[in-house]
């Protein structure tokens, strides 16, 4: 139809808007419909399945070197019963709870954050490479909307790890070797100062706590590879580049010669998440280093929302 | 725009949580409440120097400075390692005008020794083998009471600066010893046991040195505490190495210090300082 009158053109126009409630409910439902989407995406994505494989596996060969480990220190032909006579290592100390508790220690620096920045490295800039950048942005979901609901999966799926591989230690710990009171000592995991114990029940939701304070921590791995992703149009250049700012941070952490710079790393902050299966956590130190983690993840959030946000989408 | 205001919410929110918890305010100092009882001063001091060149046993030129921060605190008894030769010793109780009466202990497979220094000019010494090393342990009363019914035990040792499993081994001979002494003495064992539990500190993360270390240190606690564990580092970069181990019930810590500046240039450790009471 053509308006040739300013009033009657007025007139229609406003006719044709939603009323503001129309718009919320229409924001709100948009923004379902795009988290269904991107839940399915991520569903259907093998990386998203090779990942709980990865840590399977993870699991097969720690649990593998945890029985040779123990049977060589406790059973028959233990060599150092005769060499020390005083050793911490007894059939109560290699149980279910410790086994779990070295799986996910060790699990958590070097193998999780690959598998966050894969998810959330591609998120963006996948969409871009795959050439459905554009046409996603055309359909009534504000770029903030596609943004924010690209982090939820992101989030979604760090949780799901999280949870999966401390329920699956759990279970195979409880099943091959059973509980007992988890003993903590000095020294190799850098958990306590003094030897302490956590006892069993307590331990178990030390774990579900740490699903909770370890998927945290991950996110800042997850906030830097979205800022990647909104960056560069590769996924791979994404996925590289954070990955590589993460084991430089982290090794440059773990060299004595770089002390004093170690504070200003967030690989030195997301370490927080460990506080949890201290005997007697540190909350005032768990709260600062959890509040630098959010401070990173909602910073860089902000960041790429903003650069997402003016980007000119060319592919 | 709902979003952005959110984000920028919490990230101020965090930015402010962050400054409002103060990391450092989980350490407290070890629990300690007035006591009666006598109190007795404690002092270790690892005197050589640090470096592979050169001799890094401790060097004559440095044992008036030693004496003059031994002086000024006035310990009751003082551990003392690494010293170059019996010499040493003579040269050192004479820089205290004799207040203290010390001994040594035998080298056995290292070129350097151990020794106690006692204000109790009453003091007995024994020889403490343990490993393939000897540590030396001074038996004393405290107070000028002749009838002073605490008697106090304090071992000087030094472990190996290498091999975890000799300090391992080195660890459980002389906690045995300790073991072995009447429930009348009151024991401390005092040294350099050159613990790395800190993983972070390790230049190679490859070799079982935090695990041997961990049992050597969890197997001391079993039976005492780590008086200095509150009171910083005590070596040359940021390392805690030298320990004054005491009875976890039957004294009260009053007090522990790192002495900073006590040594004179090129040594690599501080004297570690404790005060309790019995």
């Amino acid at each position: 139809m053509q308006l040739t009158e300013g009033s009657e053109k007025t007139e229609q126009s406003q006719s044709l808007l939603p009323a503001p409630d129309a718009i919320f409910c229409g924001n709100n439902q948009n923004m379902l419909t795009q988290l269904r989407i991107e839940f399915y995406k991520l569903r259907r994505s093998k990386s998203f399945h090779l990942s709980f494989a990865v840590l399977v596996g993870f699991v097969a060969l720690m649990l593998w070197g945890f029985y040779t480990y123990a049977e060589h220190k406790t059973g028959a032909s233990a060599r150092t019963a005769v060499q020390f006579r005083h050793t911490y290592e007894s059939k109560t100390y290699f149980n279910g709870l410790t086994f779990a508790l070295y799986s996910l220690i060790f699990s958590f620096s070097l193998l999780m954050p690959v598998f966050v920045a894969m998810t959330a490295g591609g998120q963006i800039a996948g969409e871009a490479r795959a050439g459905t950048l554009r046409t996603m942005l055309l359909r009534p979901v504000s770029r903030i909307q596609v943004f924010l609901s690209k982090f939820a999966m992101v989030a979604l799926h760090t949780y799901l790890l999280m949870a999966f591989f401390v329920g699956l230690n759990l279970l195979i710990g409880y099943v091959l070797m059973g509980y007992d009171n988890l003993e903590l000592y000095p020294g190799p995991l850098n958990l306590v100062d003094e030897p302490g114990k956590i006892m069993q029940g307590d331990a178990v939701w030390r774990f579900v706590y740490a699903t909770f304070t370890g998927t945290w921590a991950l996110l800042v791995v997850g906030a830097v590879a979205m800022f990647c992703s909104v960056l560069f149009d590769s996924p791979a250049m994404a996925i590289v580049t954070t990955l590589s700012i993460y084991i430089m941070l982290y090794i440059i952490g773990r060299i004595e010669f770089f002390e004093d710079l170690r504070p200003y790393f967030f690989t030195t902050d997301m370490d927080f998440w460990r506080d949890v299966l201290k005997p007697a956590p540190p909350w005032h130190s768990f709260l600062h280093y959890g509040s630098i983690c959010g401070a990173y993840i909602f910073g860089l959030l902000l960041a790429a929302m903003t650069i997402f946000d003016r980007k000119d989408i060319l592919t | 725009m709902l979003a952005r205001v959110t984000l920028c919410v919490l990230f101020l929110a965090c930015v402010l949580g962050a400054l409002r918890f103060n990391p450092f305010r989980d350490r407290s100092l070890l629990g300690m409440h007035p006591s009666d009882g006598p109190r007795v001063r404690l002092m270790t001091w690892n005197i050589g120097y640090a470096g592979i060149e050169g001799d890094n046993r401790a060097h004559d030129s440095d044992l008036a400075v030693v004496a003059g921060a031994i002086l000024r605190t006035d310990p009751d008894a003082v551990a003392l390692q690494e010293l170059a030769s019996p010499d040493q010793l003579q040269v050192l109780l004479g820089y205290l005008y004799h207040r203290y009466s010390g001994s040594i202990c035998q080298f056995g497979a290292a070129d350097r020794i151990e020794a106690v220094l006692v204000k109790d000019q009453s003091a007995r010494f024994e020889d403490i083998r343990a490993g393939d090393k000897y540590s030396l342990a001074s038996t004393f009363k405290i107070g000028t009471d002749q009838s002073a019914k605490h008697q106090v035990v304090l071992v000087s040792a030094h472990a190996d600066a290498f091999n975890s499993a000799r300090r391992r081994l080195f660890t459980s001979d002389v906690i045995e010893w300790a073991q072995d002494r009447p429930e009348t003495d009151v024991v401390f064992i005092a040294g350099d046991f050159n613990f790395e539990l800190n993983p972070e500190k390790q230049s190679n993360l490859f070799t079982d040195n935090a695990k041997n270390d961990s049992e050597s240190y969890s197997y001391i606690l079993k039976y005492f505490r780590d008086l200095g564990r509150d009171a910083g580092w005590t070596a040359i970069n940021d390392r805690r190495i030298d320990y004054i181990f005491g009875p976890p019930e039957a004294a009260l810590l009053r007090r522990a210090q790192v002495l900073k500046d006590a040594g004179a240039p090129g040594m690599d450790h501080c004297p570690l300082l404790v005060e309790v009471a019995l």
